[in-house]
């Protein structure tokens, strides 16, 4: 057993945060407020780093690493911006992987290739106005044509939509076979006919992510395009998510490490009665606490990513890391606002937009009731 | 290894070094001659990453050229190296020394002299100086221990033919240019170019790049010329002035003790 980084991981970890610091920080507080995706910064500055293939072979344009190392490119963005570091996640886990595992050969130069190399940015359409946590719900459907399938329906709360070109598309292509049966998974490019976008959610936090709804009136996509095979969707998307719950949870993590060093620094120098606010117990102790709890999700992260890494199941493991790490970071986030008194409250200090950030970690990607009821089923099954 | 680098039309040198990030909190060794060096960060010191980077550009320009990145230091030293390594160095020598913080300049200077004399290096490159002991003298000695010229505090290169055209930044705001035939060492100043990160697969192609590891024991041939012999924080100065009064007579008083104890007023 060994908890050490490698040296690859070192030099990763080394060169994601001074990106972040220099590149991707001095902008994020501004990207919140005016709700701004910046695609030359939060994504094509990440192809030419090499991060948005992380996990995937080189002979599919990926860099050929692990989950470890994409959960330290999640987390060390996401110390310094939530927003970017969903974008990563969201265009990794769930708009390239899908296409990795359940993908051909040829679906797989053609579509994922792009993606891993960042010439494309990938989204995942499977939620919908009521298919959320039960996606069983699903109701888009698509009908069979001479050159491939139609797909009608819409989807909501897609992150990277608009910005993205290619989206894993979750539609019902057998009307009679009831709740998960019956769902297939397709590919489908911006600019199809047919395929257009809603609207812009305004956010509560990830303001500088883009969310929005994609709507498909009569879409036809060729036979090529469909993942796997017919009815197989639903399964396709459990998978997928389980990858992505590690991308989430790293994601969390980030944004707690964030908030634990902006309250570290803060109350070492601010001071009240004359000395450092740190060094008054009732204050050392909490951060004694938000960094316990920081290093626990970390472990936990790292341990369900280096199980995706090395094959063996992970799913239970994903799912409690991307509870505990989004739970600890919405406690995290909260208290450093705290700690911060009246200027944590404002947005000249960045605890409150990592508080506002943390939220969703605990509702996309299967919100903390699900990750319950993934691990609860899993221990009594 | 020296017969490997003969296939090479143009061989390129760059030394560099590990130092504590410079953030971090320092504080005296227990002998009092260096700073305790537990629990500090680490990184490759600043200067070094300019170095680096204009080695692996005109690298990238020589098609037949071969770049090697040497260091001096313990075990940790690699990390630097390692980057080094992802940014587009060919190979790496690690000169295994874990007291080379005890080393003066010359020492540091004698052994990649020694390493360096008979591969026919026709550039070298190095830091203008080390962030942690700042002497400024490591490239000049190794230059003048090989008998070639060197250029130091370079803000401009270019290479063309045999030989290298440089820019200076003077005091003043005046800028020179100098040129020298190759070989030749230049000490590379901050904002020289803007260097690369170590892309994610450059991070996974350095691992199948070469690292030699050498024993300091044979290339340190010479003797130290000055020891550091104690190392401190200045004492606190007294706190600031505090001037009381109605305001004519405050600025009347500020005026006088500017154009007293300052060149800011005369």
């Amino acid at each position: 057993m060994n908890f050490e980084l490698t040296e690859e991981q070192t030099l990763l970890r080394n060169m994601v945060r001074e990106f972040a610091e220099k590149e991707v920080a001095p902008s994020a507080a501004e990207r919140d407020e005016t709700e701004h995706f910046d695609r030359a910064l939060m994504f094509d500055r990440l192809a030419e780093l090499g991060l948005t293939g992380i996990v995937f072979p080189e002979e599919y344009g990926g860099a050929g690493s692990d989950y470890n190392s994409y959960a330290i490119a999640v987390e060390e963005l996401s110390r310094v911006c939530g927003s970017t570091g969903v974008t990563l996640s969201a265009h990794l886990s769930l708009g390239a992987n899908p296409i990795y595992l359940f993908g051909n050969h040829e679906q797989k130069l053609k579509f994922l290739k792009p993606l891993a190399e960042g010439s494309k940015m990938g989204a995942f359409g499977l939620t919908e106005p009521s298919a959320g946590s039960d996606a069983g719900g699903t109701k888009t459907f698509a009908v069979k044509t001479s050159k491939g399938y139609a797909i009608s329906g819409s989807k909501i709360f897609i992150t990277n939509a608009g910005e993205a070109d290619t989206y894993i598309v979750f539609a019902r292509t057998d009307k009679n076979a009831q709740k998960h049966h019956g769902i297939s998974a397709f590919v489908v490019e911006k600019g199809t006919p047919g395929f257009s976008f809603g609207k812009k959610e305004k956010k509560m936090g990830i303001r500088s992510s883009p969310t929005m709804e994609l709507v498909f009136e009569n879409c036809e996509v060729p036979a090529e395009n469909l993942l796997g095979e017919e009815g197989i969707g639903f399964k396709i998307a459990m998978k997928t998510l389980d990858g992505g719950r590690i991308g989430i949870a790293s994601q969390a993590l980030g944004i707690a490490q964030g908030a634990l060093e902006a309250a570290i620094n803060y109350t070492k120098e601010r001071k009240q009665f004359d000395q450092p606010v740190a060094s008054f117990q009732g204050v050392n102790f909490q951060l004694a606490d938000m960094a316990t709890q920081v290093e626990a999700a970390r472990l936990l992260v790292y341990s369900a990513a280096y199980r995706a890494s090395h094959k063996l199941p992970y799913g239970q493991q994903a799912a409690m890391a991307k509870l505990f790490a989004s739970e600890t970071a919405m406690k995290v986030t909260t208290q450093a606002v705290q700690l911060f008194g009246g200027y944590g409250y404002t947005r000249e200090f960045p605890v409150e937009r990592m508080m506002r950030d943390a939220k969703i970690t605990e509702i996309y990607e299967g919100t903390s009731e699900v990750q319950r009821l993934v691990i609860g089923t899993a221990l009594t099954r | 290894m020296g017969e490997r680098l003969e296939e090479y039309s143009m061989k390129i040198l760059v030394c560099i070094k590990q130092v504590p990030d410079m953030e971090s909190k320092f504080k005296v060794a227990a002998d009092g001659a260096w700073y305790d060096t537990s629990e500090l960060a680490w990184r490759m010191n600043e200067y070094d990453e300019y170095a680096v980077e204009q080695a692996v550009q005109l690298r990238e320009k020589e098609k037949d050229a071969e770049l090697t990145v040497l260091t001096i230091g313990g075990d940790k030293a690699i990390e630097p190296l390692k980057k080094a390594l992802a940014m587009g160095c060919d190979r790496a020598v690690h000169v295994v020394d874990n007291e080379s913080f005890k080393k003066e300049p010359y020492q540091i200077a004698g052994i990649i002299a020694e390493f360096a004399k008979d591969k026919g290096f026709d550039i070298v490159f190095t830091g203008m100086q080390s962030q942690d002991r700042g002497s400024a003298q490591v490239g000049i000695l190794v230059a003048e221990m090989l008998g070639i010229p060197s250029i130091s505090t370079i803000v401009g290169f270019a290479y063309a033919g045999g030989a290298i055209e440089v820019k200076r930044e003077l005091e003043g705001g005046v800028k020179a240019k100098v040129s020298a035939k190759l070989p030749a060492l230049v000490t590379c100043q901050l904002g020289l170019n803007t260097p690369r990160y170590p892309t994610l697969p450059n991070i996974m192609k350095a691992k199948k790049k070469p690292l030699d590891t050498l024993a300091v024991a044979d290339l340190l041939k010479v003797d130290a010329r000055q020891s550091t012999e104690k190392m401190f924080f200045p004492e606190k100065k007294g706190g600031g002035m505090i001037l009381e009064g109605d305001v004519p007579a405050l600025v009347d008083k500020l005026i006088a003790i500017l154009k007293e104890k300052t060149s800011v007023l005369k």
